[in-house]
């Protein structure tokens, strides 16, 4: 860095901070496709798929991405994922076989998240067989409130988990429980009847 | 929560030109302390809360580095001619005359003790309010004001002594 750079002194700082910055921070690469519930925004870090949104604007997803992480959306990038979810919105029953990461999340919610990934499609489970299955019988509002913080909804399949009566009580997704309703139905999961697993 | 590289991409600028002014124009010091700033921040993101003003803590953050620098002498700061006044919209005599006294004034505000440059620099070059300029100077309201309005009285005098 030169002391006479005049006019470029600041363009030189702030190419000077930004490659400072490339090199410290994690990448994390997006993307975004179409589906039936509007544009879907997906993000992956080094360790898999950390975040899924639609419903929402670039701007919303992007706030949504870890604070220290330097973005960059690659057109390219998150191939599998969006093969597997465009399989999943053509109608295949789809177990999606991706990695995510989900580190930012507690060791608690992290093992309901994965007890959630392994609900079949059509199948419905409830808060209180899911706290059961993560050996907590007694933390149901934990759990949902595990679920409403999943970070890649859709993949993780949060939207699987109803009430004991099999109400549909919440989702963390864009426009709540008509989204989660939409993807129930479009699963074929039997609608109002109590879930059993 | 705000994310780190959007407060490069907005703050970067203003904190290079406020260090500049701290450090008498020098872009080489600037720089360094631009750096110095951002690892600064960086290392103490997490402690960002949630809904506080990233701006002003930015500041406090470049503010800190530029008093250490200058208390401990490090470095001398010599006056160097700044070459990025704005001119826009003045004809080539006007400009002259405008990047003249401005760099009078800033040459003036460079002699300043350093805690009512840095308060000056803030509240009319950054334009920071007062409960601002107190958590950047880690002082309070009233004391912040007695740094602009000391810095004030003093460049006033300097200037009309020239």
């Amino acid at each position: 860095m030169n002391g006479n750079a005049g006019a470029t002194g600041v363009a030189q700082s702030r190419e000077r901070v930004r490659d400072w910055f490339a090199r410290t921070a994690p990448l994390i690469e997006w993307s975004e496709m179409d589906s039936p519930l509007g544009v879907l925004y997906l993000a992956q870090s080094g360790a898999g798929l950390c975040r899924l949104t639609f419903g929402g604007t670039e701007d919303d997803f992007r706030a949504l991405l870890p604070s220290r992480a330097k973005s960059r959306r690659n057109p390219d990038a998150l191939g599998d994922a969006r093969k597997q979810l465009d399989a999943y919105f053509g109608g295949s029953q789809v177990r999606f076989r991706l990695p995510v990461d989900l580190g930012e999340m507690t060791c608690f919610q992290q093992r309901v998240l994965r007890r959630a990934s392994a609900i079949p499609a059509g199948e419905l489970r409830s808060y209180g067989e899911l706290a059961r299955d993560v050996g907590s019988p007694r933390a149901s509002r934990a759990v949902g409130q595990a679920l409403g913080r999943n970070p890649v909804p859709i993949v993780v399949p949060c939207h699987r988990v109803v009430g004991s009566d099999g109400k549909l009580t919440g989702y963390s997704g864009a426009r709540g429980i008509e989204s989660k309703r939409w993807l129930l139905r479009f699963e074929g999961a039997p609608l109002g009847e109590a879930p059993h697993g | 929560m705000v994310r780190f590289e959007t407060l490069i991409e907005l703050h970067h600028d203003e904190l290079y030109f406020y260090l500049r002014r701290m450090t008498h124009g020098s872009t080489s010091d600037a720089a360094d302390l631009m750096q110095e700033t951002w690892l600064r921040a960086w290392q103490a993101f997490d402690r960002l809360r949630p809904g506080s003003n990233p701006r002003a803590w930015l500041y406090r953050i470049a503010t800190n580095c530029a008093l250490n620098a200058l208390r401990n002498g490090q470095r001398e700061f010599p006056w160097q001619e700044e070459r990025e006044l704005p001119d826009e919209g003045r004809l080539p005599h006007e400009q002259l005359e405008h990047r003249e006294n401005l760099e009078m004034v800033l040459k003036e505000i460079g002699l300043l003790p350093p805690r009512q440059r840095a308060a000056v620099l803030l509240r009319y070059g950054h334009e920071l309010r007062y409960p601002e300029l107190a958590s950047v100077l880690r002082c309070s309201e009233e004391s912040a004001r007695a740094n602009v309005s000391l810095g004030v009285r003093r460049l006033r005098r300097e200037l009309e002594e020239k």
